[in-house]
């Protein structure tokens, strides 16, 4: 995934204000990942909780969908609609997370644009957080798509 | 295994993964979103969805994404999930059947090793497509 | 011969499908999905500088280029855009006005068709419970791959009201998905004017190969 912040493909804003596009918005250095957390997420997931060479317990791939940081949303939106859904994600997953980490999320927006579906017309908000854990390596990189409309 | 007839290593264009038939319970669904640290309504009970203006409690779209990492870890023991893509096409409800599968689009045979394109489906037993997605897994 | 006449790659940003890859599960599903081509319509966008006939030469699979826009009557499908076409719409735009789309695009030498025509909001059914009807309309796309049920059904009400050609096309933004539905023209389409003249003169009939495949599916799992 690049960082470009460049006009999203096909997309026109009509009325939207794109000076939020770029703007970190959040970052938060989380709490240290427990084994007990990693145990408690993969109960209701039925993702396997893995081991690895060294013997040590990694968090099952979808664990990272739980590191949010204290913003989940910028707070300088320019005004999208009465509401706000979950319409998709991309996920590249770089790392293991192990209990003990200590994870950093850094959020930024990454694109806003306009499209028609089924439901009307929406605005799509793309925000972008990067995982880091304690030695500075990328865990994670999540492309979230909020819809409003 | 992706199929009971095929090993992973051999999983070429076209084969499909297994196939799990899910029902999320109203408990699975708020126990999920509170052990993935999701505030919202619309994850705990019909009543706190339906004043959001929902039909009734919805299922996260993270937990749409945790059941397709679960499809890949089932079909591929062993595989790294790389990338995951998910696109939310409708609004998945505890209490109905689901069923989840996928497909592999492309094998590349790289110096890191042997990499899969899957083709993933979230749907309802009429087929009506929920979530799709694609995974890229380091076999 | 058979074409897919809505397909959606990586490059409209709801889709991940790479094109090499579509042409790869087509040659590798060729008994189940005998597609001779496929036309690329991207949503809100036109690239004249892309070229594919590479992968044509090495797949032996006809690849040609259209877009998906939006109007105030729903989505429609233009194929035959040149830089005049290009010129003369914004095709980010998602409230272009479908009347004048479907008039300027065919004087220019194009064609524009609704697609998912049966489909909520953006859908022509729809629209034309409240609006007047399109003039100038000449096919619409009776079967959509990605449509819910009922909502391919609904287009036929529209075909026999008004008289319109019905084609067919997959919708596909997942490579598994592509050429589920299709058109089978009675003549030999060889390049995207070929098409344009095609889907005026209404000699072909959209086809759905999503029983053969269920079919092969469940075979496989018996």
């Amino acid at each position: 995934m690049t960082g470009s912040t460049k006009k999203p493909r096909g997309a026109v804003l009509l009325d939207l204000d794109r000076s939020v596009v770029g703007s970190e918005f959040d970052r938060t250095v989380l709490d240290p990942v427990t084994a007990d957390e990693i145990r408690e997420y993969a109960s209701f997931t039925g993702e396997p909780v893995g081991v690895n060479k060294a013997g040590i317990m990694t968090a099952p791939a979808s664990f990272v969908l739980r590191m949010r940081g204290k913003r989940f949303m910028p707070r300088n939106l320019p005004d999208l609609g009465r509401s706000g859904f979950d319409a998709g994600k991309d996920i590249e997953i770089l790392g293991d997370v192990h209990p003990g980490d200590v994870l950093t999320t850094v959020s930024t927006v990454h694109d806003l644009y306009e499209k028609t579906g089924r439901s009307g017309a929406m605005t799509f908000l793309v925000l972008r957080s990067v995982i880091t854990n304690q030695k500075g390596e990328r865990v994670a990189v999540i492309d979230q798509r909020m819809m409003f409309r | 295994m992706a199929s009971p007839k095929t090993h992973k290593n051999d999983l070429d264009v076209g084969n499909d993964l297994l196939r799990l038939r899910i029902t999320l319970s109203s408990e699975q669904v708020r126990g999920y979103a509170v052990a993935a640290r999701m505030p919202g309504g619309r994850f705990e009970s019909d009543a706190a969805a339906q004043r959001e203006g929902l039909p009734g409690q919805i299922v996260p779209g993270n937990l749409s994404i945790a059941l397709f990492c679960r499809l890949i870890a089932e079909s591929l023991p062993g595989a790294k999930l790389q990338r995951l893509n998910a696109t939310f096409r409708g609004i998945v409800r505890p209490g109905e059947p689901l069923s989840l599968h996928g497909v592999v689009t492309e094998r590349r045979e790289e110096t890191s090793g042997v990499f899969l394109e899957c083709d993933l489906v979230l749907e309802s037993t009429e087929g009506e497509r929920r979530v799709t997605g694609t995974a890229t897994v380091l076999l | 011969m058979i074409l897919d006449l809505h397909t959606h790659s990586e490059a409209s940003e709801d889709s991940r499908a790479p094109v090499e890859t579509y042409l790869k599960w087509l040659a590798r599903k060729r008994d189940l999905l005998p597609i001779d081509g496929i036309v690329l319509t991207e949503h809100r966008q036109w690239n004249p500088n892309v070229d594919y006939r590479h992968l044509e030469d090495q797949y032996g699979i006809l690849i040609l280029r259209g877009a998906e826009v939006e109007t105030d009557y729903g989505h429609i499908l233009l194929y035959g855009v040149n830089d005049d076409i290009a010129g003369r719409f914004d095709f980010t735009n998602v409230r272009l006005p479908a009347q004048e789309v479907i008039s300027e695009v065919s004087r220019l030498g194009g064609i524009a068709v609704p697609c998912h025509p049966g489909r909520p909001t953006i859908g022509l059914w729809e629209h034309y419970q409240t609006k007047p009807k399109l003039e100038d309309v000449v096919a619409v796309e009776a079967l959509n791959g990605g449509s819910r049920r009922g909502e391919n059904e609904r287009v036929q009400e529209l075909i026999d009201q008004h008289g319109y050609h019905g084609f067919g096309g997959s919708d596909s933004h997942l490579v598994s998905l592509i050429g589920v539905c299709a058109t089978e023209f009675d003549e030999d389409v060889r390049d995207i004017d070929h098409l344009v003249q095609a889907l005026h003169r209404g000699c072909y009939r959209a086809v759905d190969f999503r029983p053969r495949l269920v079919a092969a599916r469940d075979g496989n799992a018996a």
